[in-house]
């Protein structure tokens, strides 16, 4: 019985390893394993074996259902995971479809620029103060030591809306009313569009620039050297270095023209396209607070000093972004406006 | 201004610096920013001097010769020149293979019409001589041959160029720049340049000064017997060379001077002088002046004159008069070295727009100190090269502006001001490097500057001098203390402003920056006035300044629908927030306190939406931007700046009339309310503008008042405050009603909310149909409502009664009808 047992077994594990689907084997597992089934039929002739037989073929025929039950679904498996593999296979798209996107928005350059000068000098206790674009002469020009007849006036062409009524050619005029409207300490960063007459690739009639000044007891010009590069390597990065050059402001004294080392080649690539190969980026007009400012202001001249700085924050952007041509700026050109969704 | 630097070399041993690039650094260092260092002879290394031998035509060309030169090797070169010029026997300039001449044009050995040619006969415009000319250059036949063609014309010369500040008027001159040298040096600048030697006694001439302080003194000399004719080529080299023009002899000469001093001067034809006089007076209003350049001035009554006896014969400061100037038959000369007040200099200079040599420096000051001894380096060029003998002169002096103020400078002013340590001796020895006159006090020194310094007024000067002669990278760097906690009140409206501008790029709008100023045109465009006219704008485009900024942003959508081509798929959904300008009609703009210009700023926040909704898709899910794209961008906008009481109005149920209305769509538009005050608009662009614009898509735009929106909004420091939800289930119940189709579905849902209380939490539309099987003339809306009760679960029976409510209260409020 035991061998007729295995030839049954035998001949099932065949019928499962040939099987050709998932029907095929639930066929296999009633013909053999089933009620009526030829292990089941088998097993009915073991009430007439002996008590000392019974067990052996009991054991052997649980052995083989085992074995059938196990070779069946390791089959059955085989046959879910191929049926599995397929379906994936069908549902399988065209990944290279377009994205389906919300549109991105984007801060214009300029904004973003300022933002992170802002950001940069609010670190240093700077607070911000922005005022009118339409100004009175007095504020732009005669409160910061550059009277009527000054030849400094030569260095800025004025748009004039009436007399002694202009657009302001330099955020300095927010810096006159600060010191008009608080006393010392004063830590401003002043930000906001300023007009000169003047349109080509690098001047804009409209451009944007922000002024920072500070002005307190015992204020020294190595404090403004130090605020600068400390700005400096916090816009460019960490390896560059600033030189200050004299210069002449008429609000200031002394004066300096300061430049940022080349924070793409670091003067080492004569083709560089960030600093045109002098390794030096013309940034920034800085000097201390010409004592004439403060007096006008009312403030004690004697005792407090200050010192003050101001950049193009065009300019820098057009550095950050390498823009060739200010006048994209202004153009609202679409391809430009949504370019900037990312810093 | 630019500086010879052969010129500055005779009048200051450079050779211990060494080379031009060097003095450049050195000056660039020390605030005289040298721009350009320019090399006469660059491009001509590989040029010389050669004869040509044989001139023989070219054997495939008439125009072209064929010639053998001698360029003093021994051995001839075979040169195809182009130019008829030339014949044999000639000493021309030939450039050898391997040149690279200032034009850029480089020299091979190259076979042209099949002849090989061995170089290039050069015209004056190859050597970079001229922009123009005919021709190749022949030089004179005594010219030695195979010598470099820069030694034989004299162009050794470097030119530097040097960019001065507005108070740098002192280094005007090559010999104030020959100062600074000389500072670095720390020697003393010695000027050793010849000066006429004999006496002046008084001269015929009447010297009579009647504008007080403007005119403070006046030196003018007689000379008899002078020729006029050209200049020596070694003058005129030196003109041309720092781009000046040779004229004559004796106005070359009073050129001479004021490029080597800084001292203007003038030379009159004697002659041509009424009433043996000079002297200066303020100008008569509407006094006419004929210039030495050809044009006429009317004066304002404002300028100061050179007059003679009868009439003017200069602009003081600002340029000679055409009719009394030197000419080809002049003889008898009156030279004139005198000082002006800068500010009238300046303000005559603006006012006729002069910009001549002589007032750049007399706007910033001369030394006063000097005249006479410019007058009689003067007289020494004028006689050394135009002859004639002095016969008399007269220095008078209104006012002595010479005599300087002395400055105290406490000892350790330096040190604590740049932050480092400078010695009291350091100080003093620069000061009196730069020709200070330096006296120790107890404490300070009292530091007298000399006469030509008028940038040296307070004691911060004397520092910024001490600063870069030490040189500006000695200073350290320090971080600057707080003496107080730092503020932040102001920053809170820059916080503001860019959470505005974050609400537009959130909902995929970017951020554009446009001009102040527009044209009157494209205001009209819009039936918009701008109050604030620029009085000098840069040109029509640019006059006025905006009262919207609606205008620059239909300028956006032209500019970037021409840039594309007229392409469908341009998208523009852009915003701008910037401020918009006012003043009162018809009156004029006029300053009316020292910070009052009584213009107003207003700011404003305004969007446009143009094109395609999304960005690339797939053209079955392509659509346009809607009205509801800009009605949520307007309600996301506020939405996100916390601001509370916002309404929208339709444009045709609104009486209100503002500049925006007349270019919205009427129905298809609306009026934006804060509580009950009326802030802006938005909708769709007239569709008459949008057809004269050839706009290929509708355009959306919005614009209302920021200040009034700042103040209905959270502060930029007030966070938003966190609303708790409940866990009970709701019960959900749809309607849809038919209804007229001009019933609006605001006034549904305001009905349904009345009549589902209290247990109603929220409806909304969530379908609109028209068509099909509803009737012409109606319109199916469905509505959601969702019921619940925060604290326990609802039963349908008790939403049941709300639901009928509902139906019953729209039914007899609209007309309408279940569906």
């Amino acid at each position: 019985m035991i061998d007729q047992i295995q030839r049954l077994g035998e001949k099932a594990l065949a019928a499962v390893e040939s099987a050709t689907g998932v029907s095929v084997l639930e066929e296999i597992r009633i013909s053999i394993l089933g009620k009526k089934g030829e292990l089941s039929e088998c097993l009915r002739g073991l009430a007439q074996l002996s008590a000392l037989e019974r067990p052996k073929v009991g054991a052997a025929a649980n052995e083989w259902k085992t074995k059938i039950e196990t070779a069946l679904s390791a089959k059955k498996a085989l046959f879910d995971e191929q049926a599995l593999a397929e379906t994936l296979k069908r549902e399988t798209i065209d990944l290279t479809l377009p994205a389906r996107r919300h549109r991105l928005g984007a801060l214009h350059p300029i904004t973003q620029t300022t933002r992170r000068i802002v950001e940069i000098f609010s670190k240093l206790g700077f607070d911000l103060m922005t005022g009118p674009e339409v100004e009175t002469d007095y504020m732009c020009f005669e409160a910061v030591n550059i009277p009527a007849d000054h030849p400094a006036r030569d260095m800025q062409d004025t748009f004039f809306l009436g007399t002694g009524v202009l657009l302001r050619t330099q955020t300095t005029s927010i810096q006159t009313r600060a010191l008009r409207s608080q006393s010392y300490p004063v830590r401003i960063i002043c930000p906001g569009a300023v007009y000169r007459n003047d349109h080509d690739a690098t001047h804009s009639p409209m451009f944007h620039q922000v002024e920072g000044l500070f002005v307190d007891r015992g204020v020294k010009m190595s404090d403004l050297k130090g605020t600068l590069e400390f700005f400096a390597r916090e816009i460019f990065g960490e390896k560059v270095g600033i030189r200050l050059r004299p210069s002449y402001f008429p609000f200031v004294e002394p004066g300096a023209e300061v430049d940022v080392s080349c924070f793409r080649c670091a003067g080492k690539d004569a083709s560089c396209r960030v600093c045109k190969g002098t390794g030096w980026l013309e940034i920034l007009g800085a000097g201390m607070v010409h004592p004439r400012l403060l007096e006008l202001a009312g403030y004690p001249a004697d005792e407090v000093s200050g010192f003050a700085f101001g950049m193009g924050i065009d300019r820098i952007a057009m550095i950050l972004h390498e823009i060739s041509d200010l006048r994209l700026m202004f153009s609202g050109e679409s391809r430009f406006v949504s370019q900037f969704s990312s810093p | 201004m630019k500086i010879s630097y052969s010129w500055l070399h005779e009048l200051i041993d450079l050779s211990a610096i060494g080379s031009p690039e060097k003095v450049a650094a050195v000056l660039t260092a020390r605030g005289l920013e040298v721009e350009e260092i320019q090399s006469q002879g660059k491009g001509l290394e590989k040029v010389v001097t050669a004869k040509i031998v044989k001139k023989d035509p070219h054997p495939q060309s008439d125009r072209l010769s064929y010639c053998e030169v001698d360029v003093g090797t021994g051995k001839n070169l075979f040169i195809v020149c182009g130019a008829t010029n030339h014949k044999q026997g000639d000493i021309v300039a030939a450039s050898l293979v391997g040149a690279e001449l200032p034009n850029g044009l480089k020299i091979g050995r190259s076979k042209i019409r099949g002849v090989e040619s061995e170089g290039m006969l050069c015209s004056e415009s190859e050597l970079g001589m001229a922009k123009e000319s005919e021709g190749i250059l022949i030089l004179p036949p005594s010219t030695p041959i195979g010598k470099p063609i820069a030694e034989i014309l004299g162009l050794s010369d470097t030119i530097l160029t040097l960019k001065l500040y507005a108070n740098q008027g002192h280094f005007l001159s090559h010999i104030g720049v020959a100062r600074e040298i000389a500072a670095h040096l720390g020697k003393k600048f010695e000027d050793a340049r010849k000066l006429y030697q004999g006496d002046v006694k008084p001269g015929k001439f009447k010297v009579d000064l009647q504008a007080g302080a403007d005119a403070p003194q006046f030196h003018a000399v007689e000379i008899e017997g002078v020729k006029i004719g050209p200049s020596s080529p070694e003058v005129v080299k030196r003109l041309e060379a720092i781009g000046a023009r040779s004229i004559n002899n004796v106005v070359d000469a009073t050129n001479l001077v004021l490029f080597e001093t800084g001292q203007p001067v003038h030379a009159y034809d004697a002659d041509r002088l009424d009433g043996s006089m000079i002297g200066v007076r303020i100008a008569k209003s509407g006094e006419k002046l004929p210039l030495l350049d050809g044009t006429e001035v009317e004066c304002t009554g404002d300028e100061l004159v050179i007059v003679d006896g009868k009439k003017a014969v200069g602009l003081a400061g600002v340029m000679g008069g055409g009719n009394s100037e030197v000419s080809d038959s002049t003889t008898r000369l009156l030279l004139e070295v005198a000082e002006f007040s800068s500010a009238k200099v300046r303000k005559t200079k603006v006012r006729h727009q002069k910009h001549s040599e002589a007032a750049a420096r007399f706007e910033k000051g001369i030394d006063p100190a000097n005249n006479e001894r410019v007058m009689r380096r003067l007289i020494e060029l004028v006689t050394s090269s135009a002859g004639g003998k002095v016969t008399g002169g007269s220095h008078v002096k209104a006012v002595d502006t010479a005599k300087r103020t002395a400055i105290t400078l406490p000892f350790d002013y330096c040190t604590n001001y740049l932050g480092f340590d400078v010695s009291k001796d350091k100080v003093a020895s620069i000061l009196r490097g730069l020709e200070c006159d330096v006296v120790e006090t107890s404490g300070a020194f009292s530091i007298t500057p000399p006469s030509y310094r008028h940038d040296l007024n307070i004691k911060q000067d004397l520092t910024e001098e001490v600063a870069r002669t030490i040189g500006y990278d000695a200073i350290p760097s320090t971080v600057p203390v707080l003496s107080s906690a730092p503020q932040a009140r102001s920053s809170a409206d820059f916080i503001f402003l860019n959470r505005a501008k974050e609400a537009f790029v959130r909902q995929g709008l970017s951020e554009t920056i446009n001009y102040s100023f527009r044209s009157k045109s494209e205001l009209e465009l819009l039936g918009m006035k701008s109050t604030a006219k620029l009085l000098n704008p840069l040109s029509e485009a640019y006059e006025f300044l905006v009262p919207s900024l609606i205008p620059g942003l239909l300028e956006n959508l032209r500019e970037s629908t021409r840039k594309h081509f007229g392409s469908d798929a341009l998208a523009l959904p852009i915003f701008e927030i910037r401020p918009t300008f006012h003043h009162p009609e018809n009156a004029p703009i006029e300053v009316k306190s020292n910070s009052d210009t009584g213009v107003t700023e207003q700011w404003k926040v305004a969007f446009l939406l143009s094109g395609p909704e999304s960005s690339v898709r797939l053209s079955s899910e392509d659509r346009l931007y809607d009205f509801y794209d800009a009605k949520g961008v307007v309600t996301g906008f506020f939405e996100q700046l916390g601001t509370k009481g916002l309404r929208m109005l339709g444009l045709d149920q609104s009486r209100s009339k503002s500049a925006l209305h007349a270019n919205l769509h009427p129905g298809q538009s609306a009026i934006l309310l804060l509580g009950n005050q009326e802030i802006g608009a938005f909708g769709r662009l007239h569709p008459k503008i949008e057809k004269a614009e050839k706009f290929k898509s509708p355009v959306w735009i919005g614009e209302w008042d920021f200040e009034a929106l700042k103040k209905m909004s959270r502060g930029s420091y007030a966070a938003k405050t966190f609303e708790p939800w409940a866990d009970t289930p709701p019960i959900e119940r749809d309607f849809a009603f038919l209804l007229d189709g001009s019933v609006k579905a605001d006034a549904v849902i305001a009905a349904i909310q009345k009549a589902g209380k209290p247990l109603l939490k929220s409806a909304r539309v969530f379908d609109r149909y028209q068509g099909g099987q509803v009737a012409a003339g109606k319109v199916s809306l469905a509505f959601r409502t969702l019921f619940r009760d925060d604290t326990r679960a609802l039963t349908d029976a008790e939403v049941e009664p709300l639901s009928a409510a509902i139906i019953a209260a729209v039914t007899k409020e609209f007309g309408a009808e279940l569906r």
